[in-house]
């Protein structure tokens, strides 16, 4: 009996967190995403100082004299009815070309707001503090230089140990970037969306894995 | 900071405390766990990881809100495959380290080490070789 919970406990208990998050943050859960933007927080903080010091109104307003200066006015009043917001419906004898746009900008959902930087490390964090309590309240918390006998003989041990974890750190970190997400963010956010690339990216990431997985058994 | 800043760092903690307890109670840290998930030997864990998928794709298919979509890119299989790899060697995907060194397992942080150079080089590559615009889940 290893301790950990039933499938039955921790299938409920992912697809809270899968499904809560986004509820609540209004984007999916992804933990390579959260790594790389605390990792060059650098850049993510520059992007999101300009994006507070952008000037939204000010922007539309000197869109729509340049748009007036190049068309004419009339250019200018179709195109803001064009955009027009959801319940407001376009003007009879607004061009059809024009009024199509409106039908697609209303059905699309509002932009969410941007995620800060910050709140990626606190995701972060929290995951390590939870781990931290999951392991002291089930007694499993002990702190040791080896990751277990089962890794010992079937991957590495002894000093060897070390270089492989980097290893697999680094084609774990290289590999979740390049597919643009992970286990949490393609297979649980993703798949559960049955989004095709999700699926496409779990399929080769399990996959591969059991591949390698039984490798190591008939190979070490 | 804004109310919607507050409400997606509120959110961030409270999730990222679940997140962090679920994973560790199921045992994902646990690398013998892992691989006998991966080589079928029990199949609590998978259990767990596709009925979490399935509840939550239920939850989604109520609410009926169409989400944004994930790239299919050029890098999509082959770095889906190095995450595969990386993962059945280490234990490790970008998430479990956290756990198992917040449970003392010490050389979860060489795992760290490797997912963050890992993460580097491959924003480095892409800016320099591959140009691809990988998307990011949605975040």
């Amino acid at each position: 009996m290893s301790g950990y919970w039933p499938w039955w406990v921790g299938a409920p208990a992912l697809a809270t967190v899968t499904f809560g998050y986004w509820r609540t943050v209004g984007r999916t859960l992804g933990a390579s995403t959260a790594w790389d933007r605390v990792l060059h927080w650098r850049e993510e903080r520059a992007v999101e100082q300009l994006d507070a010091a952008f000037d939204d109104a000010g922007f539309e307003a000197a869109l729509s004299a340049a748009t007036a200066e190049a068309f004419g006015s009339a250019t200018v009043a179709v195109a803001t009815r064009a955009v027009a917001p959801s319940g407001i419906e376009a003007a009879p004898d607004a061009p059809a070309a024009a009024a199509a746009p409106a039908t697609d900008a209303d059905a699309a959902p509002a932009p969410a707001p941007p995620v800060p930087v910050a709140a990626h490390a606190a995701l972060l964090a929290s995951i390590f503090v939870g781990g931290l309590i999951a392991a002291v309240v089930s007694g499993r918390f002990e702190v040791r230089l080896d990751m277990g006998p089962d890794f010992a003989s079937l991957v590495a041990g002894g000093w060897r140990m070390w270089p492989t974890l980097f290893l697999g750190g680094v084609l774990a970190g290289f590999g979740t970037r390049l597919a643009g997400g992970c286990s949490s963010g393609h297979g649980l956010s993703g798949c559960s969306r049955l989004q095709p690339a999700s699926l496409v990216a779990t399929a080769a990431f399990f996959g591969t894995a059991v591949a390698v997985s039984f490798l190591l058994w008939d190979v070490l | 900071m804004k109310a919607p800043g507050r409400r997606i760092l509120a959110g961030n903690i409270a999730f990222g405390l679940l997140f962090g307890f679920a994973i560790a109670n199921i045992g994902f840290g646990d690398f013998g766990e892992l691989n006998r998930m991966f080589t079928f030997g029990d199949l609590r864990m998978l259990g767990a990881f596709g009925g979490g998928v399935a509840r939550a794709a239920a939850a989604f298919a109520v609410v009926g809100r169409p989400p944004p979509r994930a790239r299919l890119h050029a890098g999509l299989v082959p770095g889906a495959m190095l995450f595969g790899t990386g993962w059945a060697i280490s234990g490790g995907c970008p998430a479990i380290p956290i756990v198992q060194v917040a449970s003392g397992a010490v050389p979860g942080v060489a795992t760290i080490a490797g997912v963050v150079v890992g993460m580097a080089a491959c924003r480095r590559a892409n800016e320099r070789w591959f140009h691809l615009d990988r998307g990011s889940c949605g975040l």
